[in-house]
């Protein structure tokens, strides 16, 4: 289920089918994630993806919208071929490797079961984890950053008018 | 209860059993050779975007596969998937406002013509 909707974002013609298809595909990894024993990682895949970025990429959609587009030859750029060669053999070289090594004695089960480990691990609390605190306070800094410039980026300069763009 | 026919006692019994690591690490590389490809050939932003979710999110699959089934690993591959998910989300909020930004001064999200910065 994950892959084919992975395959109807890129196949679909319609760019809106292409946003409920990733999140769809989204959905089978965060089962994979209860498979793997996170369940707490699950729910921010849910929570994250499934709602907030699949929300925002709507919004994008619905501004940046044109008249729907029919044929593949409009929505492929030229280099089709050449992309697919190289993102099959992308693919291939992948799933070779990672199918044909040597792994060691690999068994389910060593991730963090409850959420109290999975949080201590995340904190930096527990030991052989202290580097998360760096990079738990990092990533707040970024996720600050991020939202500023994204105010910054996507705003309209002051008089410019309601949206009315530069004519080329 | 009537009588289970063999074949499809073993088909519960293959969907009911753990997967393999290889498993998660084929479908994740699959699932990274999608994205890199609808990043490569599609035209339209917002739709890259999107292929660019779905390679973190391949990648996330692999962190979190390796996690589980590697003794050594202790599993904080879960606690960096977090980590990994958070700076995608601010990618994502970055990189859409440059389109709508884009779009604004071009009213196109076609990235083949957006060729201002051509050398």
């Amino acid at each position: 289920m994950t892959l084919v909707s992975a395959l109807g974002v890129v196949l679909s013609r319609n760019v809106v089918h292409s946003a409920l298809f990733m999140s769809g595909s989204f959905l089978g990894i965060a089962g994979f994630f209860v498979m793997l024993n996170a369940p707490a990682l699950a729910a921010f895949q849910v929570l994250i993806y499934v709602g907030a970025v699949t929300v925002v990429i709507l919004f994008g959609i619905m501004f940046t919208q044109r008249p729907q587009v029919r044929r593949y030859r409009t929505i492929l750029n030229r280099q089709q071929w050449a992309g697919f060669l190289v993102a099959a053999g992308v693919g291939a070289f992948l799933a070779y490797v990672l199918y044909n090594e040597d792994w060691g004695s690999t068994r389910p089960g060593n991730g963090p079961r409850d959420v109290a480990a999975f949080g201590r691990d995340l904190l930096g609390v527990s030991a052989g984890s202290e580097v998360f605190v760096l990079l738990f306070e990092v990533a707040s800094i970024l996720l600050l950053v991020a939202i500023v410039a994204a105010i910054v980026v996507s705003r309209r300069k002051i008089g410019a008018g309601i949206d009315r763009g530069v004519e080329e | 209860m009537p009588p289970v026919p063999p074949q499809v006692q073993q088909l519960v019994e293959a969907l009911v059993a753990t997967p393999p690591l290889e498993g998660y690490l084929v479908v994740g590389a699959i699932m990274f050779a999608i994205g890199a490809w609808g990043a490569l050939v599609r035209r339209n932003a917002v739709v890259v975007f999107m292929c660019v979710e779905l390679m973190i999110n391949a990648v996330n699959l692999t962190l979190v596969a390796f996690a589980d089934y590697l003794p050594g690993a202790g599993g904080l591959g879960v606690s960096y998937a977090v980590l990994v998910i958070a700076i995608a989300a601010a990618e994502i909020a970055v990189g859409l406002a440059i389109v709508l930004a884009v779009f604004r001064s071009r009213r196109t999200v076609n990235l083949d013509e957006v060729n201002a910065m051509r050398g």
